[in-house]
């Protein structure tokens, strides 16, 4: 392995988590997410009341006194269920993500390096798919499927497969055309070492900052499955099927719609937000 | 210019293409055997009705005779017919596909007159309050879901103020979901429009003619304005794809008679050919609208229009 291949290949920037944590956007991001993590985590020993259990409270409590934040048409604690509905958010948003990125980065890298034939098949029917729109795929993927929380995941991984190919393609193209990678070849690197030692590193930052702001896309998409119900079933303390079931009592307790909403928001915002502060933070153009 | 269009043309054909062997292979995805799912709802439904119907929609021979069959019932303009009421498909979705594209042009008329202002405004305020306080609500904006903004639209204007009707499909019902899907897209536009006047603005050509002493507006007007929203049109055609997804749900918030909210019916009732014919016709919307637009975006920019 020649010297110039290793040392001109671009590395991480140092001191990314204290310019990560000097941007705005980047602390109050991570600091949502974090937060957001310990409650999905910690949820049982957080949570006053069973999120399911019905007639937790009496019917309708608006928020303040015992329940934190109100109870439901069934008497549920809302605090409670947000706190679970924290878990299946994150948890589907990671599916989501993760099906989108592993699949997503395997054809746009495959596409960039091999070239020819195998970029052009790649690359086309990724456009074909992209000009679907990730919502379309997504409801044909539920409508085939059935409806399911389960089901609502994959189909919004699978809808953003062609968004991650693309971003990942074009990176990796960028990556393939620079001298120390030509100059690798030359020396004899094997294509494994090329894309191991090479091609992902100096992709993984475009895609980390594509995948954190793609977790926000990704649970708006799920909770509008679950709004629609095509998504969480019941008795699922989802934010989006709770939204959905507030609609009926929109009149006698206004809460039941505005703590869902609020919560799905916070964290789309806290992703948003983060991928914003990684992008300046990773991006050594960005970071004037 | 014909070259960068014929391009676009062919894609688009592709694309449709694809879809109608997509949606004939959808059928087959299903776990199960469609035809006894489809039909799980409707009582009284005899083995032999069931044959009936299997063999009138093809699924017992092989699936390059049912795609070819697919293909010649498309060309003559047959979607099928809905297995709940069996209507012809295709005059179902003919019904309810303007409601849809009404609610999609206004929403995009709406996203653009708010965004695109904002964004220019704060690009021109680069780095100063204006600037940030305007980021601070568009990246709020996009955050948060539009169902919940429909909602809570619903909740204040038809409910507490009264001003507007719940739900119908007059002209008063249009403003509420066309503002839903306007304002959650209004943020898009607000960004792409601040970081492409920003691009646009410390370009050379521009510099100079602020330093030849060009007067302000002249500048902004002449050679801001005009390149900096060349990328936002480009942008429409995704934006508006994005319309039709998101009329999805709020057709179903404000009981809009649209095409989505009869696909999300037909996901619930299993009825497989309106749901093929949503895809279909969703998937050729989707193509026109990204033509006509790079075809608008051929005629503005000289660089493509002459080449």
């Amino acid at each position: 392995m020649s010297m110039s291949a290793q040392q001109d290949a671009p590395k991480a920037p140092p001191g990314f988590l204290r310019r990560l944590l000097r941007s705005p956007s980047g602390a109050i991001g991570l600091g949502i997410v974090l937060l957001l993590l310990f409650f999905a985590i910690f949820a049982e020993m957080l949570a006053p009341y069973n999120p399911n259990k019905m007639g937790a409270g009496g019917r309708f409590l608006p928020p303040g006194g015992k329940h934190l934040l109100g109870t439901d048409e069934f008497g549920r604690d809302m605090f409670s269920r947000i706190l679970f509905g924290s878990r299946i958010t994150l948890l589907i948003g990671a599916v989501a993500v993760g099906i989108s990125l592993t699949i997503g980065m395997a054809v746009g890298m495959i596409a960039a390096f091999r070239r020819g034939w195998i970029e052009a098949i790649l690359m086309r029917s990724t456009d074909v798919l992209f000009s679907f729109t990730e919502t379309l795929i997504a409801l044909s993927f539920v409508a085939v499927l059935g409806p399911s929380l389960q089901n609502a995941g994959i189909a919004v991984g699978v809808a953003g497969i062609p968004f991650y190919a693309r971003t990942c393609y074009a990176a990796a193209l960028v990556e393939t055309s620079k001298p120390y990678f030509e100059a690798s070849i030359s020396a004899g690197a094997r294509p494994a070492r090329l894309v191991m030692v090479h091609l992902l590193p100096n992709v993984l930052p475009t895609m980390i900052v594509v995948a954190t702001l793609g977790v926000s896309t990704a649970i708006l998409a799920a909770a509008g499955l679950s709004f629609l119900g095509l998504g969480a079933q019941p008795p699922t303390s989802e934010w989006g099927y709770m939204l959905a079931g507030s609609r009926d009592y929109i009149n006698r307790a206004p809460w039941l719609m505005t703590i869902p909403g609020i919560a799905i928001a916070i964290t789309v915002l806290g992703f948003n937000l983060l991928g914003d502060g990684l992008r300046t933070s990773l991006d050594p153009v960005e970071r004037k | 210019m014909w070259r960068f269009l014929g391009t676009r043309i062919a894609m688009g054909a592709l694309t449709i293409w694809i879809t109608t062997i997509l949606v004939t292979l959808l059928i087959h995805a299903v776990p199960g055997d469609p035809v006894q799912i489809m039909y799980a709802q409707s009582q009284g439904t005899t083995p032999e009705q069931i044959e009936e119907v299997r063999r009138s929609l093809g699924l017992d021979r092989p699936i390059p005779v049912q795609y070819a069959m697919y293909v010649e019932r498309l060309l003559q303009g047959d979607l099928g017919h809905t297995i709940r009421g069996g209507q012809p498909v295709l005059e179902v979705i003919i019904q309810r596909l303007p409601n849809t594209l009404l609610l999609a042009c206004a929403a995009m008329f709406i996203a653009i007159l708010i965004g695109v202002p904002i964004g220019f405004l704060a690009a021109y305020r680069e780095g100063t309050l204006t600037d940030i306080a305007l980021m601070i609500i568009a990246i709020a904006g996009i955050s948060m879901p539009h169902f919940w903004l429909g909602l809570m639209l619903l909740f204040f204007f038809a409910l507490e103020l009264g001003w507007l009707p719940v739900s119908g499909n007059g002209w008063l019902n249009l403003v509420l979901p066309a503002l839903t899907l306007g304002l959650s897209n209004a943020a898009i536009f607000a960004r792409l429009t601040r970081s492409s006047m920003i691009d646009v603005m410390s370009q050379d050509y521009v510099q100079t003619a602020f330093a030849k002493g060009l007067p302000k507006a002249l500048v902004l007007r002449r050679h801001v304005l005009r390149a900096g929203l060349l990328p936002v049109v480009t942008m429409m055609g995704l934006q508006f794809a994005f319309m039709m997804g998101g009329a999805i749900v709020v057709e179903n918030i404000f009981s809009w008679n649209g095409v989505g909210r009869m696909a999300v019916e037909a996901i619930f009732q299993r009825d497989y050919p309106i749901i093929q014919g949503f895809i279909l016709t969703f998937s050729v919307v989707v193509v026109f609208v990204a033509i006509a637009i790079d075809a608008l975006y051929a005629v503005l920019d000289p660089r493509i229009r002459r080449s």
